[in-house]
């Protein structure tokens, strides 16, 4: 039978630089499709449980495994053939200042080789749906947070990921783009299967879509609510408040586009 | 096809500073190699100048008869032969024979001769050599010549140098480009670039970078050398004066920044792994 496991920890400690633990004895799978948020105080060890899956954090103790293979001892270049089945969103954006809005959602296309006539379509395309398309050209550091945040999702959806580790991509939003957000997440998970995992305080949003939730408490994790679900069934959200707010192109058409630009690279 | 762009950049005053120590050092580089080589064609026409000349003294006029047969039965040999008179002779040793002129007596008879090739030179040297002293303008010029195979050897050393620099000031800039992007560095790397990637990046920017201060060191270096060159020449003095640059020279200074050029790429994404692979 075949094995759906997207993220695997088994007895996963990790800490800090400084030498504290944040987290320990951390095990748990995460099924191919599933949509998760992540919530706990802050410097409970989110964003590590987020790095350590992105690989940018080595566990002190134990074993993860993405996809089914083992991280434990990987090459620089095998990590780097992991990562370009993710893609993160950070909390700070991670934006380049040197290069546009464009080249900055170009970036994970183009380390990964793709023709630049296909990078414009869809980068452009990207752009557009997160409502930026006319600050194509514009520096990043001419940007609002939240217009600063969205950059940072164009750059993360671009590469169509099979994970996608977010960490409060929605901290610096108003309500009807983070909503927006949210459908885009949901559309990436529902179409492609995208295994999602969303760092958030913000219990209006975990209340609004009815995700199970990872928490961090006490360097442990916990699970709540329904269990995670393959990606032919994933929870969805309320449907009602989501069109409320909707006024973008529809994400259906968006990554409809997106799956065919994508054909010859086969990345989700 | 694959077009590949730079993602990657270095602060303005990296550059500008990148720009300038490379250009220094590929002026230096060139200036080193065009004086090498200008002394190196000087050394080659001097040598080649006198390899088939040669005096003949006779010390012991009793041997005058015999060398002067055998000079003369060696005219096939023999390019030309001229025969130092007694009174340029007289006008050659006046230093040391003025006053009393006892030495006048005991001048010796001299032949200033070309043969027509160097074994022509050492077949009648050999017949010459138990009647009389034969001696090679080559061998009377070694001390120039040495000397100037000695700059060659010191301007090569120079070049060594200057390429060792060249090397350790663009490792240097990788290290230092890495530390002041570190911040990028690890957004490629979050990204997804692999560190073949970003070590590419950094080739294009340190080529980029090292072109056009090939350029303008080629440039700064030839007038140098131009103007250097022309003063020798100006001099009129012995070996200075036979200095000078041919075509196949001027070819050898234009590959020196296109060389170094490849030099610093190579250099560049050498220091880059590692960096990377150590991060």
């Amino acid at each position: 039978m075949e094995d759906n496991t997207a993220i695997s920890f088994a007895n996963v400690a990790a800490k800090y630089d400084n030498g504290r633990e944040v987290l320990s004895d951390v095990s748990f799978n995460i099924s191919g499709g599933a949509f998760y948020f992540l919530s706990g105080a802050s410097g409970a060890g989110k964003t590590t449980l987020l790095r350590l899956i992105y690989q940018l954090h080595k566990p002190c103790q134990g074993l993860i495994k993405l996809f089914g293979k083992s991280t434990d001892g990987i090459s620089r270049d095998e990590i780097t053939d992991l990562r370009h089945k993710m893609a993160i969103v950070f909390q700070e954006y991670s934006l380049l200042s040197h290069l546009s809005v464009f080249d900055n959602v170009a970036l994970p296309l183009r380390v990964r080789g793709m023709p630049e006539e296909k990078i414009k379509k869809l980068v452009s395309k990207t752009l557009e749906w997160v409502g930026l398309g006319k600050y194509a050209d514009a520096n990043p550091r001419a940007l609002s947070g939240g217009q600063q945040q969205r950059v940072s999702v164009a750059r993360a959806i671009v590469v169509q990921p099979a994970i996608l580790l977010a960490d409060e991509p929605t901290g610096n939003l108003d309500d009807e783009n983070a909503a927006r957000l949210m459908d885009l997440f949901i559309q990436m998970n529902k179409m492609f299967g995208t295994t999602i995992i969303l760092a958030t305080h913000s219990k209006k949003l975990m209340d609004t879509y009815k995700f199970p939730v990872i928490r961090v408490e006490n360097n442990r994790v916990s699970f709540a609510g329904t269990a995670p679900r393959p990606n032919t069934s994933t929870a969805q959200p309320d449907a009602k408040d989501t069109k409320k707010v909707w006024k973008g192109p529809k994400p259906q058409n968006y990554f409809a586009e997106l799956s065919k630009q994508f054909d010859d690279i086969g990345n989700a | 096809m694959i077009k590949k762009q730079t993602v990657f950049s270095l602060v303005h005053e990296q550059s500008v500073f990148m720009t300038a120590i490379m250009s220094m050092l590929t002026f230096l580089a060139v200036m080193a190699l065009g004086v090498a080589l200008a002394i190196g064609t000087g050394v080659m026409r001097w040598n080649a100048q006198w390899d088939l000349f040669a005096t003949v003294q006779v010390m012991n006029s009793n041997n005058a008869d015999a060398t002067k047969k055998i000079i003369d039965n060696a005219s096939d040999k023999i390019e030309s032969v001229h025969e130092i008179s007694k009174s340029q002779m007289t006008d050659l040793m006046r230093p040391w024979i003025s006053g009393g002129g006892a030495l006048q007596n005991y001048l010796p008879q001299m032949y200033e001769i070309k043969f027509k090739s160097k074994s022509d030179m050492a077949t009648v040297a050999e017949q010459i050599r138990p009647h009389a002293r034969v001696l090679t303008h080559a061998d009377a010029m070694r001390g120039a010549t040495t000397a100037g195979w000695k700059m060659i050897l010191i301007a090569a050393l120079v070049l060594g140098m200057t390429l060792g620099v060249i090397g350790i000031c663009i490792s240097y800039i990788a290290r230092n480009t890495a530390k002041l992007h570190r911040r990028e560095l690890e957004i490629l790397n979050q990204v997804g670039a692999r560190d073949s990637f970003v070590a590419h990046q950094m080739q294009i920017i340190t080529g980029k970078v090292c072109a056009l201060s090939g350029l303008i060191g080629f440039v700064a270096a030839a007038i140098a050398l131009l103007l250097i060159l022309g003063a020798a020449r100006g001099a009129r003095i012995g070996l200075m004066a036979m200095m000078g640059l041919n075509g196949a020279s001027w070819i050898i200074l234009m590959l020196l920044p296109v060389a170094i050029v490849i030099f610093a790429i190579w250099i560049a994404k050498r220091t880059t792994l590692n960096i990377l692979k150590n991060s």
